[in-house]
Formats: structure tokens, C-alpha cells, sequence
């Protein structure tokens, strides 16, 4: 129980890179939705096992990218309808109304990347230097900066297009 | 918009999306019941029952084996109900092998490196097994025949009048659309292991 409060309150306060991540990664509404579940499942299937050898938000992108990769793409199987499933699609609808339309076009951009950049980039505009995404995806710091500055050229081209 | 002002959005949204609140404690809680998590399970549905129906019909072979009399029959018998042992077994494998990855403790590079080659790995299969449904269109009627009806079709020249013109259009047809599914899916996993390797 206590292990279960303690989850809650990480997911609480961590909720935004959950939903900036599905916002990447998803190619619908629906699929923004499932994966969002299979994040927060995927977290607490494996939040018992994390020893804090790392910062939680660390845990947090590594669990929740990993798991973008390997969600596929289910949102033409039916599954049973939920009540709270069209709770949490009525809250990512309501967000999606306060986003600007540059972020709107800048996410289109993003989602037009390959996996790889998708995450190195995600990462960049969080904030994190080079160590830390080093940390999270297992490229090497050098690396890390020449696809990002890769990706950088790619984002300019394709925004300019 | 250069890449500063990219960055000077996103830390606007971010404060945004922080103040919407989407989670509460029971949401939190529902999503991590595995009950709830029904639509991954979703995805091996067909297989499982495929594999149950496979492996029904490999039972069904072996237990009546004696019945099939002639050589041609016990290898087409044999045929029949290994493809129907095997090749399901392999697919379920690399499907659950897709999903088994160890989201903590594997890294981004990890991840896509191990998907990726299970995703090869899977195309593959399914292209070997597509390969050999082509004899098992040949020999599982036969085998059918024979176990049902004591019939030997092979014998009998009006069944396959109609049975491999009908047997090889339906296949042919399935087949151009199977294997552009195919090259799609294959191509994105070595692209990706492709970019995983580039500086």
C-alpha cells in the first residue's frame, strides 16, 4: 500500500513527461491513449525494482521510451471499453486545445524523425545535456551530440520546406 | 523558428502541461492492473488461438497416423502436422519475445537494437511459414481426405482440377499483399539497426 502511495505520487508529479512522450510517439488520439496505459503499467511493473541507483525522472524517460518503441500499433484492435480510458481521452483532448499551434507544427516535425532521433530530441528540449541523454539512451556523449546537431539540420530543412 | 525559439515553446508548453492535472489516484491505480492492460494481450489473440487449432489438428494426425496407409501419405501426414507444431510455436516465440524486453533496465540504443531484430526475426518467420503453406496447400487435403473419408485424393484427378488452380489464385493473391506487408516491416528494422550503427 505504501509502495502503491509512493508510485502515485511519483506518477503525479511526473505526469507531463508521460504525456509529452505519448505526444511524440503516437500517431492518434487512441494510440496516445493506450500508450500512455502501457507507460504507467510498464512503470509500475517495474518501480519495484528501482533502486534509485539513478534520478527517478531518469527511470522515468528510459521506462517510458523503451516502451514507445515497442508499443505497436494496436489502435485498429478493438479492446473492451473502459470507463476511465475515455476519462484520460478527454483530458488529452483538453490539452491538446491549450497547445500553441507552433508547438502543434513543431510536433508534426518531430513525429516525422526516425525512432532513434525522435527520443535523442524529446530528451534536448527537456532540458537534458549530453551526460544525461548519454545516460538514458547508451550513446556515447560525442554521439549524442552529432545526431542531435543532425537533427538539428533535419528540424531547420523541414520547417523551413 | 530556429531551434532556440523551438526550445523557448517547449519549456512554455511544459509549464502548461504541468499545471493540467490528467491523473488521478484511481486512474493511477486502474492503469496498473494488469486487467486493464487487455490490448497488448490483444495482439497474440489470433495466434494463440491459431497455434490451439494447429496443435488440435497435429493431435488429430498423430493419433490416426495408422490410417494413412501409403508412403506419400505418411510423409504428406508428417508434413502436415509438423508445420502445424513448429511453425506456430516459432511465431508465438518472437511475438512474446517482442513484448518480453526489460523496458528498466535496457537502454533506449538496447531497446531499439533488440526490437529490431526480433521484428526481423518475426517477418522471417512468417515469410518461411507463408513459403510452406504453398506444399501444405498441396498436402494437408489429402491428409484430410484420407483420415475422414479413407479417400485417397491423390488418386482421384477432378479434386485437383479445381483444388490447385483455386488453392495457387488464392495464395498468389494473398501472397502480393503479404509480402508488401512484409517488405515494409523489414525494411523499417534495418534501417533503424542501420541508423543505430551511423555517426
Amino acid at each position: 500500500m505504501q509502495n502503491q502511495q509512493e508510485f502515485i505520487k511519483i506518477i503525479k508529479e511526473n505526469e507531463g513527461i508521460i504525456f509529452k512522450i505519448t505526444l511524440t510517439y503516437a500517431y492518434t488520439k487512441e494510440h496516445q491513449k493506450d500508450l500512455y496505459q502501457e507507460i504507467v503499467y510498464q512503470l509500475w511493473k517495474s518501480f519495484g525494482s528501482f533502486k534509485g541507483d539513478s534520478k527517478i525522472s531518469t527511470w522515468i524517460y528510459r521506462v517510458a521510451l523503451n516502451t514507445s518503441i515497442t508499443h505497436l500499433k494496436k489502435e485498429q484492435k478493438k479492446g473492451k471499453t473502459i470507463q476511465f480510458e475515455k476519462v484520460l481521452l478527454n483530458k488529452i483532448d483538453h490539452i491538446d486545445t491549450l497547445m500553441d499551434e507552433r508547438i502543434q507544427l513543431l510536433y508534426r516535425h518531430i513525429k516525422l524523425l526516425n525512432t532513434i532521433e525522435k527520443g535523442i530530441i524529446l530528451l534536448f528540449l527537456e532540458g537534458k545535456n549530453y551526460n544525461e541523454i548519454s545516460e538514458i539512451t547508451g550513446f556515447t556523449p560525442t554521439n549524442v551530440g552529432t545526431r542531435l546537431n543532425r537533427i538539428k539540420q533535419k528540424l531547420k530543412s523541414q520547417i523551413i520546406k | 523558428m530556429d531551434l532556440e525559439e523551438i526550445k523557448n515553446q517547449w519549456d512554455k508548453m511544459s509549464k502548461d502541461i504541468k499545471k493540467q492535472k490528467i491523473l488521478t489516484d484511481k486512474l493511477i491505480i486502474d492503469m496498473t492492473q494488469e486487467k486493464y492492460n487487455n490490448k497488448l494481450k490483444l495482439i497474440s489473440i489470433p495466434e494463440t488461438i491459431g497455434t490451439v487449432i494447429c496443435f488440435a489438428g497435429a493431435i488429430y494426425i498423430f493419433i490416426n497416423f495408422g490410417k494413412l496407409d501409403t508412403w506419400y501419405m505418411q510423409l504428406s501426414g508428417l508434413f502436415t502436422a509438423l508445420f502445424c507444431i513448429i511453425l506456430p510455436i516459432l511465431s508465438l516465440r518472437s511475438i512474446f519475445g517482442m513484448q518480453k524486453l526489460d523496458m528498466s533496465n535496457n537502454n533506449y540504443k538496447q531497446s531499439i537494437e533488440k526490437f529490431a531484430k526480433s521484428k526481423k526475426q518475426f517477418v522471417l518467420i512468417q515469410k518461411v511459414s507463408f513459403y510452406l503453406s504453398f506444399i501444405l496447400v498441396l498436402v494437408c487435403l489429402p491428409v484430410a481426405g484420407k483420415l475422414m473419408n479413407n479417400k485417397d485424393l491423390f488418386l482421384e484427378s477432378k479434386v485437383w482440377l479445381w483444388y490447385i488452380p483455386f488453392g495457387f489464385v488464392f495464395l498468389y493473391v494473398i501472397s502480393r499483399w503479404v509480402f508488401k506487408k512484409y517488405k515494409r516491416a523489414t525494411t523499417s528494422a534495418e534501417n533503424l539497426l542501420k541508423e543505430l550503427e551511423t555517426l
